[in-house]
């Protein structure tokens, strides 16, 4: 299975926020998409990133890095970074790893 | 204060002291009582100022009054079961002073009756018989033989005083005149009762010291049979106390030896170091910081015996003991425990697993042996060469390095002009021929002059200086197709059966990868070489437990992943236990594990707290180069008590660990935790917990509960369920073989990640304590 069939990337913007809404798998083989995919949006200086998890159906350790590096690639260029509830299996992995209380979560 | 009034004799007491006191106080012998009062009270201060020792002191105090204020002088103690106990006698007849203690053994005085030690010993108040009448020592003797003895000794006058000490009457002082005498009076009786005070005053004195000096030796007891090295130092760095371990470790053949060397002089026979291999000075050790204000944490120190080469790693931990009053620091108190075993072998690992990583970060083995010999210098050894039998059949050097660039000179100007043949006796094209290592662990120099084939040779070989060798094969398969030889010259370095464990592991993994270059892919020969590195090769013993690992990797290629476990006792009754996660796959999520793993030993033996462990392999990981690398952790320090375990539980971003009852009820265990490697700071709960017999603790890694992946999230925690109600009936091997087998089933044999599962199960009446 190519990457691109595991993860699909749906970019959009509302009122100072650009969405990326992740559809499918976030794992060894996708990370990378999502990290090209951030770096190829035109992100203005105030805009605030936020990771659409309400459609991402499995996410393992590797994808967790690439979320972290989301995290950390926003936080560096100035922007706020938030995600919205996932599954739940997201967010159990988000929560048994301690990573959900560094994450903002906004309601979806 | 006693009046004895039987009427026969004279009154007693100082209200009726004899008319003409002045002769009548003076004993036949005697001189003018005054100077005589007054010089026995100066030599009693005198005795009791000198002497701790009771039965000694007390029986100095009686001889002071014979033959100047009495014929006879007898101390008696108050037992504490009632009992009344002669402890001094002083006679100018020794005779009778030994007589009397006879006398006093067959019948002992009657706390009850009428003898006036008893009833001085009652009333806490001096009497004075100043005439004893036959009919009067009949009275109070204990039986006929006594009454007799005291008859035919013809006792004739007697003051009793009581030893009065803090309120209570600790004995009594009776001192006796006999026969033609001066009766005692008022004024003897005054005398008598200060020397009474004062040896009382002593007495209790001696009585503390006794009562503290037990505890001491009770303390001293403890401190002398310990296994581990204790010294107590004062703050003119003086050693007051050490025990046979510590005379052990430092090398001297008692603890007084090294009480009675000159402070520092004992450290001077070591060269200590620091983990990093910086000198340490006296200044710098935590008893030394005690004392200057710190709170020294305890302290990993190497140290080499400067005469033999000999090298320990100790952890140094030091307290104090302060002075209850001023809080000043009196002492510090040194514990040395040895752990260098547990440092070689982590050593050891690390270096096996850099190497393991070495080996496959290439496909050039020829480089990659080159920097393994570089690794393995001033590591392991002063220097190391590889040797492989070449296409041709003759030998090739394929690396050599050395931690003196002189000698490295040297060592290559030596196989340049006298290159080793299959043929050679000795070396590396011995142990190549054979398959069989060899060590030697003390070169003499003579031993070149034998092995040499001129005198340029020999000049070569003395230049080099080596004092000890190892050489391992290279082998793969059944095959030898090389050496390494790891030596030592130019240092104190010794090298041991244990180095000797090591290389020839080495030589086994360089021989596996040299091999894998030719026959296998990428992927598989480094899963073959890392997976070594990565997990335990066998698990210890844990006391009253029975305990199982179980490692299932995912994919067709067995690409190396980022599980490990690991079980190590630390302590003298505690073990830890560690499974983790670390992001990713292959070579670089291989190096971050068996750096985890080495990171949470170090930390387990240096004493840290489970939360103080995790914080430590944070940190590291946040040192690494490249950063985010990612890491979850799941640690478990367990302690046999007589009817459980008691579990200390901390979570690092790794899913808790369940207890499966005998009756398949289940729990988890720990509090969320915050991952490792990315996020600060982290937050860690250590959640305590017990474990009982016929329980079963399991720790597993995440893969199992995702092993259902996307289309069904939980399955693989469902999954753990189900076998969870079954477990009682199967072992525990058996257990985690269900477990695994079933998670690949419902993947369709297509793991998404690895399993790692490591189970411990409490046996019935294997506790501490119970037969």
């Amino acid at each position: 299975m190519a990457a691109a069939d595991q993860l699909r990337i749906g970019v959009r913007r509302e009122d100072g926020r650009v969405f990326f809404a992740l559809d499918g798998e976030l794992d060894m083989a996708s990370a990378p998409l999502l990290q090209s995919a951030l770096e190829s949006a035109e992100l203005e200086p105030d805009d605030m990133v936020v990771l659409d998890l309400a459609q991402l159906q499995f996410i393992d350790s590797t994808g967790l890095r690439g979320l972290l590096a989301a995290r950390e690639y926003a936080s560096e260029r100035g922007h706020e970074f938030a995600v919205t509830p996932g599954t739940q299996q997201v967010q159990r992995l988000l929560s048994v790893t301690g990573v959900a209380e560094h994450l903002r979560t906004l309601a979806s | 204060m006693y009046n004895l009034q039987t009427g026969e004799e004279a009154s007693a007491g100082r209200a009726e002291a004899e008319p003409n006191s002045d002769q009548g106080r003076m004993s036949p012998t005697a001189p003018a009582p005054d100077d005589v009062g007054v010089a026995l009270l100066v030599e009693a201060g005198a005795v009791l100022a000198t002497s701790l020792e009771l039965t000694t002191t007390m029986e100095q105090v009686a001889g002071l009054t014979v033959p100047r204020l009495a014929d006879i002088c007898v101390i008696d103690l108050h037992n504490d079961d009632g009992t009344i106990m002669e402890v001094a006698v002083a006679a100018a007849d020794p005779g009778i002073a030994a007589e009397i203690e006879a006398m006093r053994r067959r019948h002992p005085l009657d706390p009850d009756g009428e003898h006036p030690v008893a009833r001085v010993l009652r009333s806490g108040e001096s009497l004075l018989l100043a005439h004893m009448t036959d009919m009067l020592m009949a009275s109070f003797a204990q039986g006929s033989e006594h009454a007799k003895f005291m008859i035919d000794h013809r006792y004739r006058s007697a003051v009793v005083a009581p030893l009065n000490a803090r309120g209570r009457t600790l004995g009594t002082l009776s001192m006796l005149r006999l026969g033609e005498c001066v009766p005692y009076s008022g004024s003897d009786l005054d005398l008598a009762s200060e020397l009474a005070r004062r040896a009382a005053s002593a007495i209790d004195n001696a009585h503390l010291f006794s009562e503290v000096r037990q505890v001491e030796e009770r303390l001293a007891a403890i401190l002398v049979n310990l296994a581990e090295a204790i010294t107590l130092i004062d703050e003119q760095g003086r050693m007051v106390f050490a025990n046979q371990a510590a005379a052990d470790l430092l090398g001297v053949s008692s603890p007084t030896e090294l009480m009675e060397a000159v402070p520092g002089t004992i450290m001077d026979r070591f060269l200590v170091l620091d983990e990093h291999g910086a000198e340490l000075a006296l200044e710098d050790m935590p008893s030394r910081r005690l004392f200057a204000g710190e709170h020294p944490e305890p302290l990993l120190v190497r140290n080499i015996v400067r005469a033999t080469g000999e090298e320990r790693w100790l952890i140094v931990r030091s307290s104090v003991v302060t002075d209850p009053d001023s809080g000043r620091v009196l002492y510090a108190v040194n514990v040395f425990e040895n752990i260098t075993e547990v440092k070689r072998a982590q050593l050891a690992e690390s270096f096996m697993a850099e190497a393991s990583r070495v080996l496959v970060s290439s496909n050039d083995y020829r480089g990659a042996l080159e920097q393994i010999a570089r690794l393995a210098v001033p590591q392991i050894a002063d220097w190391c060469s590889v040797d492989l039998v070449g296409e041709d059949g003759g030998i090739e050097r394929v690396a050599v390095h050395h931690a003196d660039p002189d000698r490295l000179a040297l060592a290559e100007r030596l196989h340049r002009d006298y290159p080793p043949t299959v043929e050679d006796p000795l070396g590396a094209p011995e142990v190549i021929r054979t398959g069989q290592a060899r060590i030697y662990t003390a070169i003499m120099p003579e031993q070149y002059a034998a092995y040499a084939q001129d005198a340029e040779h020999l000049e070569l070989l003395n230049a080099i200086g080596a004092t000890a060798a190892i050489i391992v094969p290279v082998a793969a398969s059944a095959r030898t197709i090389g050496a390494i030889t790891f030596g030592s010259s130019g240092s104190i370095r010794r090298l041991s059966h244990a180095d000797l464990t090591l290389a020839e592991r080495l030589g086994r993994r360089a021989g596996t990868a040299v091999e894998s270059a030719r026959l296998y892919t990428e992927r598989t020969r480094i899963a073959n070489i890392l997976g070594e590195a990565l997990l335990p090769e066998s698990l210890p013993e844990v006391a009253g437990a029975e305990i199982e690992a179980l490692h299932q990797a995912a994919g067709e290629l067995n690409d190396v992943g980022g599980d490990f476990y690991d079980v190590l006792a630390y302590g003298a009754d505690r073990w830890l236990l560690v499974i983790g996660d670390v992001c990713g796959k292959g070579p670089r999520a291989a190096g971050v594990t068996a750096l985890a793993r080495h990171t949470l030993r170090t930390a387990a033996m240096l004493g840290q707290t489970p939360s103080g462990m995790l914080d430590t392999l944070h940190e590291a990981l946040r040192r690494q180069p490249a950063g985010a690398d990612l890491c979850t952790v799941c640690l478990v320090t367990y302690e046999r008590l007589a009817a459980a375990a008691r579990l200390t539980v901390a979570l690092a971003g790794h899913p808790p660990p369940l207890v499966i009852g005998a009756d398949g009820r289940r729990r988890n265990i720990g509090k969320p935790g915050t991952l490792l490697g990315v996020l600060d700071p982290v937050d860690i709960k250590e959640v305590q917990a017990e474990l009982y017999p016929g329980e079963t603790l399991l720790l597993y890694t995440d893969g199992l509960p995702e092993a259902g992946g996307s289309a069904d999230p939980t399955l693989g925690e469902r999954n753990l369920l189900e076998h969870a109600a079954e477990a009682s009936h199967v072992s525990l091997g058996g257990l985690l073989e269900r477990i695994a087998q079933a998670a690949v089933r419902r993947t369709d044999g297509k793991l998404r990640d690895d399993i790692a599962l490591l189970g411990l199960r409490l046996v019935e009446n294997g506790g501490v304590g119970e037969s």
